[in-house]
């Protein structure tokens, strides 16, 4: 079985409040996260993504750029929080709202 | 006596291979009505008919458990489509028939703790733990099964007004009338 020849297919994604794209890429087998952003041309949709800034990930999971991709995963580039969390659970401590349930799963902080 | 073992034998033989092949080429894949079934369904998976999604629903009504009328987000075109299917009478939907929605959240609240990309079943929400979540418009279904999971209430559901880009084409629909 001559593996490297297959193709896969993955999609990238990058999602502003009021605009998102879902781009389709086919690419050889063991391509990288980097390489599918690269050939999706979602870069020059959204020239303010920079590879070195804005955290990637495979379906809500982080991951490096460097990572081998598998056919149907979905790319996906972040944008930072805008919030603090910290800040934004004091307030609503403060305000006496609790945070619902699912709060202490929330692992970053 | 060997004789007739051996005839036995392979009879069994061949008799054995017939069945195997006929049960590879005649293959049916489940219940051909709960795929048609499921094709009129939605697909939006948000369980408001009480069942974990589309599928399961689907099957509940082919076997006869589940009444057609209990999938909002169908409405009631989707009550008529299963009527026509299955021979059933059309009935009144079993809950209010809402407008189509989509998730918005606000950028200036969300904490990044990925409870709502959990909660999705149409892996509509981009984002990852500490990173901005962001709904995709195209994809989110509105079955609002992520905003109570939001610890901090910064998703809301905004109703899709109709305008030049959300406007689609609605199928004609055809009453097909008996001629004597």
């Amino acid at each position: 079985m001559n593996r490297m020849s297959d193709l896969i297919r993955v999609e990238v994604v990058y999602a502003l409040p009021d605009r998102q794209e879902l781009l389709r890429v086919e690419l050889p087998a063991g391509a990288t996260v980097r390489d599918a952003i690269e050939n999706s041309g979602i870069r020059t949709k959204f020239p303010e993504i920079d590879l070195d800034g804005n955290k990637v990930g495979v379906f809500s999971k982080l991951v490096k750029l460097d990572v081998v991709l598998r056919d149907r995963d979905r790319v996906e580039i972040y944008r930072p929080l805008i919030a603090d969390p910290k800040v934004v659970r004091k307030q609503r401590a403060a305000e006496g709202k609790a945070m619902k349930k699912g709060a202490g799963e929330y692992k970053g902080c | 006596m060997i004789t007739a073992i051996l005839i036995m034998a392979l009879g069994a033989v061949i008799l054995g291979a017939a069945l195997g092949y006929a049960s590879v080429k005649f293959k049916v894949q489940g219940n051909p009505l709960v795929e048609k079934i499921d094709a009129i369904l939605p697909q939006t998976q948000c369980g408001q008919c009480g069942y974990p999604g589309c599928k399961p629903y689907a099957e509940a009504i082919a076997e006869g458990e589940a009444d057609i009328n209990r999938c909002p987000p169908g409405g009631m075109e989707g009550v008529r489509k299963l009527a026509d299917l299955l021979g059933r009478e059309v009935k009144p939907l079993d809950a209010e028939e809402k407008p189509k929605q989509v998730a918005i959240i606000d950028e200036q609240l969300c904490i990044g703790c990925t409870l709502c990309v959990q909660a999705c079943p149409v892996d509509a929400i981009v984002g990852a733990a500490k990173q901005m979540h962001t709904v995709v418009a195209s994809l989110c279904t509105g079955c609002e099964l992520c905003v109570k999971p939001c610890p901090v209430e910064c998703i809301h559901m905004e109703r899709i007004v109709e305008n030049i880009d959300t406007w689609k084409w609605k199928y004609p629909v055809f009453e097909i009338k008996r001629v004597a």
